[in-house]
């Protein structure tokens, strides 16, 4: 299966900080990559980095064989983003937002009926859809954040943190919708801090741990307890260094 | 995609309730300053008018008098209303509006402060074009100041520009979108504007050609300051990480680039080229004057003396013919003495002029920190409102005067003989004293007069536009 995200000795410095230290992974088509960690060990520092946000120190990152910093148009049509916060225009409808965000994505427009089905596909209706986001809950503006994700047919899907503040029902529909996507082919990376939903979606969970990946585990092979306990040790490592 | 960017931007503006009333504030005040100019205007161009017609009917109807009287009670020269006035009243304020054509001396222009007054403090005047360069720059401050900086604040920049926009996607949509707007303000004040002076000033006859290419060009050199102020605000808006601070900026820029700089730059121009008092002034014509009288003996002033008789017949003579001829000789002395110190007139009121073209042309060297300056000496330039049209002005009622006075002369000289003035000329005489039609200087002139203003104007907008999109190629911290 074709590498779609593949980060080769990925380092990133701010001044004598190290954030990621020679960082190496690779997400597969249909392939979701967990990555758990405390704040701070690099999750959202590797996103920034597939993004193009941040110039790595040294190191390379490649999104379907393209070096991120020689191509970042390029690779940046390749790529779809959740972040944490969806951000979105209160003054426009959840609609509205989807058009803007899909136009620039895609430099065409769908028709209100694609828009519309789009939203349905993450559980926001039609009523919802028309109405102004500044009152939208943030499992409304994740959702619209999906489907703008959804929309843009994106081969490699990077998700920075996008359950927390979920309800358990939307965070089960949201889980539902990024399996479906690596279904059809879509690679996802997704820093969580989420232990359950990581096991219950993830053909893989990442351990990162002072911007190293520490573990590389298949959720087949640990239960949920297990997974807590390795992460935990983890964690206690971190705090005695 | 620059579509979408600009479609939404609309969109937003017209949802915020605080951009609409800032367009009505705005608008408002462009009326206001409409109304004002107008006003001041057309009581100004009804009164050169009526006073036109006064002073035509009161030299007709002196009956018979003796020529040199009617050349110190003489005519009156009015300024006509300039063609874009009310937009821009530029020095009009400061600078006479009739010139008494006396004999034997230039005066200046009356019912203003001196002829030394200068562009100082043209701000003062209320009017549109004020109106316009302070508020424009302000409206589009407040419009843009936010577009990246607020994008970045909320996180949607992150989200563009992983969607693959190009920030110079972004910053080309903000820019039409801002600009638009501005723009549109400018067109509705110029247009207004031309409207008014063609229904309220046809006393001013101005060409529709003329009116409409001077709207073109205050237009064109509007549009690039304000493609410079909003090339200037997005390029503060990109690279700050806070909206409150990019306001903050801009606001300085505004107060130093738009309000201090322009009134400063009068104040030290004044300083290094400062313009002689009124009093000063005619002193030294006084002395110059008589400096420069020539004795009657002179040869100098012998071939002066021919020039004028043979004028005054209209054709060559001999020697012998001038002695036989039954002339008036005081009216010859008269005659003479005004083409001779017509000259002296003419050369210090070049110097006069002389020094109002280097305070300009240091307030233009200061512009190099600020386009607003040259963007109002293009204003009243193409107004017709600025120093150049007022020397132009000036100067035409110099030749007038001439034209005047000599007519008078040549009258005494030809019907009456010996040293006196006692012949009195008939009452229909004074209908063949030529009227004084004036014409402003054409758009050309006030174009090739400002061409360094104009390149200062684009090279500001020029810089500010590349350098906004030179920012936009780059990788932004978002």
């Amino acid at each position: 299966m074709r590498e779609l995200l593949l980060a080769q000795n990925l380092t990133k410095k701010f001044k004598s900080n190290s954030a990621l230290c020679d960082l190496n992974l690779t997400v597969r088509e249909s392939e979701i990559l967990c990555l758990l960690g405390a704040n701070g060990a690099g999750k959202t520092t590797t996103i920034n980095l597939f993004l193009g946000f941040l110039k790595p120190t040294s190191g390379k990152a490649f999104v379907d064989g393209l070096d991120v910093c020689e191509n970042l148009n390029e690779v940046r049509k390749k790529l779809a983003y959740v972040p944490e916060q969806v951000s979105l225009y209160p003054s426009l409808t959840g609609l509205e937002n989807l058009d803007y965000f899909v136009k620039l994505s895609l430099n065409n427009r769908l028709g209100k009926a694609e828009l519309q089905n789009l939203l349905d596909r993450v559980g926001l209706n039609k009523s919802a859809a028309n109405k102004r986001v500044n009152g939208y809950s943030k499992g409304m503006r994740q959702k619209v954040g999906l489907a703008i994700s959804l929309a843009k047919n994106a081969q490699a899907l990077l998700l920075d943190e996008p359950l927390s503040g979920l309800d358990p029902s939307a965070a089960n529909e949201f889980t539902t919708i990024l399996r479906n996507l690596a279904d059809q082919g879509t690679a996802v990376l997704m820093a969580t801090h989420d232990l359950f939903r990581a096991r219950e979606i993830a053909d893989r969970i990442g351990i990162m741990k002072s911007g190293s990946l520490v573990k590389d585990l298949s959720p087949t092979s640990v239960d949920q307890s297990t997974l807590e306990e390795i992460y935990l040790q983890q964690m206690r490592d971190t705090e005695l260094v | 995609m620059n579509k979408a960017i600009i479609a939404k931007e609309f969109t937003e503006i017209v949802r915020d309730g605080r951009a609409i009333v800032l367009f009505g504030i705005v608008g408002l005040l462009l009326l206001l300053g409409l109304v004002t100019g107008f006003s001041t205007e057309s009581t100004r161009s009804q009164t050169v008018f009526d006073a036109k017609v006064a002073d035509a009917e009161v030299f007709n109807a002196q009956g018979a008098k003796n020529p040199h009287s009617a050349a110190h009670f003489s005519r009156m020269a009015h300024k006509p209303v300039a063609p874009f006035s009310a937009f821009d009243p530029g020095v009009s304020a400061y600078v006479g509006q009739v010139v008494w054509l006396e004999g034997h001396y230039r005066n200046p222009a009356m019912f203003r402060a001196a002829e030394d007054a200068t562009e100082l403090g043209r701000l003062e005047n209320f009017s549109l074009a004020g109106v316009l360069i302070l508020i424009i720059p302000l409206l589009v401050i407040l419009l843009g100041y936010g577009s990246i900086a607020k994008e970045r604040e909320q996180g949607t920049l992150r989200q563009i520009i992983s969607s693959g926009t190009s920030l110079r996607s972004l910053l080309l949509g903000k820019f039409i979108t801002v600009f638009s707007i501005s723009f549109a303000f400018l067109v509705f004040s110029i247009v207004l504007a031309a409207v008014t002076s063609l229904f309220v000033f046809e006393a001013s006859s101005q060409p529709l050609t003329d009116l409409f290419l001077r709207s073109v060009s205050l237009l064109f050199v509007y549009g690039l300051y304000t493609a410079f102020v909003t090339a200037t605000t997005l390029f503060i808006s990109a690279i700050v990480q806070e909206a409150k601070n990019s306001l903050l900026i801009l606001l300085g820029l505004w107060t130093v680039m738009v309000v201090s700089l322009p009134r400063l730059s009068a104040s030290i121009a004044e300083k290094v080229y400062p313009s002689p008092q009124s009093s000063e002034f005619w002193e030294a014509m006084d002395v110059r004057l008589s400096e420069n009288r020539l004795d009657s003996s002179s040869a100098e002033y012998v071939a002066a003396e021919r020039v004028v008789i043979e004028r005054a017949f209209g054709k060559k003579l001999t020697e012998s013919e001038i002695e036989n001829l039954a002339i008036n000789t005081r009216g010859v002395r008269l005659e003479v003495s005004e083409v001779i110190d017509s000259e002296i007139y003419t050369a210090a009121y070049a110097e006069l002029f002389k020094n109002y073209a280097n305070q300009k042309n240091f307030r233009r060297l200061l512009s190099i920190f600020s386009p607003t300056i040259a963007l109002q000496h293009l204003s009243q330039a193409f107004s017709g409102t600025d120093v150049n049209a007022h020397e132009h002005f000036s100067n035409e009622a110099e030749r007038q005067r001439n034209k005047i006075v000599r007519v008078l002369n040549e009258e005494l000289i030809i019907n009456d003989s010996g040293e006196n003035l006692r012949y009195l000329a008939p009452p229909e005489f004074w209908e063949t004293v030529p009227e004084f039609e004036y014409e402003y200087p054409a758009l050309e002139i006030a174009w090739r007069q400002s061409g360094a203003d104009f390149f200062i104007v684009l090279a500001w907008a020029l810089f500010s536009t590349v350098g906004m999109f030179w920012l936009g190629k780059g990788r932004l911290e978002v």
